[in-house]
């Protein structure tokens, strides 16, 4: 069987989980069963082939699995967010469009990808850039403390953090591509440690530290671990130095010290996250009730779940009973509905989408390919690692968005760009030359 | 009433997930015993493609048997070590845009040119500013290669084999 029709084969499963899916909530909601979940899942497949047929067209040889997964991912967001709230569902699956359209942009406009290194320091300061758009008066907003995005009044809200992710990879990549014999070569031991020169690995330094500044300045710790983790697996990759990533782990470990007993916004978090069942975090405005219930909503769940629309999101009386379920907390609420397996599948899912990502950079054949896409799948294992791992009390919950489930525009819209590109690098390495 | 009907949905969209799921680890495990994916299989087909169309244009079929010039990766940035080019039709080594792209600081744009002609296999350096080392010497005009000869260019190192 072909790359594509594996690719198409893999649809089927995802379309016929939107259709179960919505027939489940169908049936708890009205206690009947409608044949609109069978409109919902064949308009979903038809937009699955739709971007199926595109990369038939552009991409012959991408490899097969990564979009089907995709799909599959996509269709258990807009699931639970239509059992959520079916406004943000339609909207949603608006950004979902949006998303496959600036997937195909994406893809014609860099055909060859490595043309983005010649813009490597623009895409840098324009990283940089969207990075500080949330702190600006008059755009920016405020969300439990931390600047996470950028609201244009009556139009949408926009969470620039997605994209800069992106960019700083490229950057990364392009820049490392260089640099990286004179890093290894140059490297001098220093007291049993080894640095890279500085002349070389100035610049990283630099960009890194004003991210991480910036991030500061957001008080947005869940993406500065995103981004740190991903800069040091990108410096990994391309030297395959383990002093270099020891160094910077003990760096961020400071850094986060630091942040954690001297920002009280953070240590705030920190406190929610050792000690949610204290009685007066609970009881506390922001406190440790949104992971608390997440905790408690995920325990309902048992082994098989509770089932489609089941789980209770809402107090009887009115308020939330598990805040931002659509968001930060929907990893909690496919916990409590579709049990420890359904929620074993999730994470299975990414794993596979990661695994695939980390194939692809090991068959590109430039370096440049090669940082890129590794890169970029550790940035997006990452993400998934801080947000489930602070829904399960692993690491403190900072708010990012789960890939491709939560619900977002900008999240769904940038990781399709990521996408794009990991596709993009895997025809070129996977094309018979 | 329609209980039973949401319990099987659930368990229905558990069984077909899982399904889905062991299907794409399936085939990763597939591909990943089969070798090392596309790329190496097609350089294996286009070598042995390239000898075929060889014999059938030297019509001497006999000497040419087992005649394979290739080179072989030692360590070179952007190339999987271990994997071999064929050397049939010669290749061009260099940073641009040659046969063999070489990501290496040390490396020209056009560095070293490996020929063949009949069955003698010669290297020759273009030119370039840090040089072409056989064997840790110095190219200074083109040589023959023999089989096992050690090819570097900056910090890329290739083995030649026939």
């Amino acid at each position: 069987m072909s790359a594509r029709n594996r690719e198409l084969l893999g649809l089927v499963p995802a379309s016929l989980l939107v259709t179960a899916g919505f027939a489940g909530v169908f049936i708890q909601r009205s206690n009947a069963l409608s044949n609109v979940s069978l409109t919902y899942g064949a308009i979903f497949l038809g937009l699955c082939v739709a971007g199926h047929v595109f990369i038939r067209m552009t991409l012959p040889y991408a490899d097969p699995y990564m979009f089907p997964l995709v799909a599959l991912l996509a269709s258990f967001g807009i699931v639970m967010i239509y059992r959520i709230d079916s406004t943000l569902a339609r909207q949603q699956a608006q950004w979902f469009v949006l998303g496959l359209v600036l997937f195909a942009i994406t893809i014609v406009a860099f055909r060859d990808y490595r043309k983005l290194e010649r813009y490597r320091y623009l895409i840098m300061l324009c990283s940089l850039g969207l990075l500080v758009l949330p702190r600006l008066p008059g755009i920016g907003y405020q969300a439990n403390g931390a600047y996470l995005g950028i609201r244009i009044p009556g139009l949408f809200v926009f969470q620039p953090a997605e994209f800069a992710k992106i960019g700083l990879v490229i950057f990364l990549a392009s820049y490392l591509r260089d640099t990286r014999q004179v890093l290894v070569m140059g490297a001098r031991r220093i007291l049993g440690i080894t640095l890279p020169p500085i002349k070389h690995f100035g610049p990283v330094v630099v960009i890194w530290g004003v991210a991480m500044v910036i991030l500061v300045v957001l008080r947005d710790i869940g993406s500065s671990l995103m981004f740190y983790g991903g800069l040091l697996a990108v410096l990994y990759v391309a030297t395959s130095r383990l002093s270099f990533v020891v160094v910077g782990l003990v760096a961020f470990a400071l850094g986060a010290w630091y942040l954690g007993t001297h920002i009280a916004h953070v240590h705030a978090r920190v406190e929610d996250w050792l000690h949610p069942f204290n009685s007066r975090l609970y009881h506390a405005q922001l406190g440790s009730y949104q992971i608390a219930n997440g905790i408690f909503a995920q325990a309902a769940g048992g082994m098989f779940g509770q089932g489609f629309g089941e789980s209770v999101l809402t107090i009887p009386g009115g308020g939330p009973l598990l805040p931002a379920p659509q968001t930060d907390m929907i990893y909690a609420v496919i916990t409590d509905e579709l049990g420890l397996f359904g929620a074993a599948a999730v994470l299975i899912t990414y794993l596979l989408f990661v695994a695939r990502g980390f194939k692809t950079a090991l068959l590109a054949r430039d370096s440049f390919s090669t940082l890129m896409t590794a890169g970029l799948t550790s940035v997006f294992a990452l993400q998934v690692f801080v947000i489930v791992g602070g829904v399960t009390r692993v690491i403190p919950l900072t708010g990012v968005t789960l890939p491709f489930i939560s619900y977002g525009g900008s999240s769904i819209v940038a990781n399709f760009v990521l996408l794009a590109l990991m596709l993009l690098v895997s025809d070129r390495a996977r094309r018979p030359a | 009433m329609l209980e039973p009907v949401s319990v099987g949905l659930k368990f229905g969209f558990l069984i077909v997930l899982y399904l889905f799921l062991l299907w794409v680890a399936w085939s990763a495990l597939r591909d990943l015993r089969r070798g090392r994916g596309g790329v190496v299989q097609a350089d294996q087909l286009r070598a042995s493609d390239a000898t075929g169309m060889y014999d059938a244009a030297a019509g001497l079929a006999d000497p040419q048997e087992g005649f394979e010039p290739r080179l072989l990766v030692e360590r070179a940035g952007g190339h999987e070590a271990g994997i071999a080019y064929d050397l049939m039709n010669g290749a061009t080594l260099g940073r641009g845009d040659v046969e063999i792209r070489l990501d290496d600081p040390f490396a020209s744009s056009r560095h070293a040119r490996i020929s063949r002609e009949g069955h003698v296999v010669v290297i020759e350096d273009l030119g370039s500013t840090n040089g072409t080392y056989l064997n840790e010497q110095p190219l200074t005009g083109p040589q023959p290669l023999h089989s096992g000869d050690r090819i570097r260019i900056g910090d890329c190192e290739f083995s030649y084999l026939q």
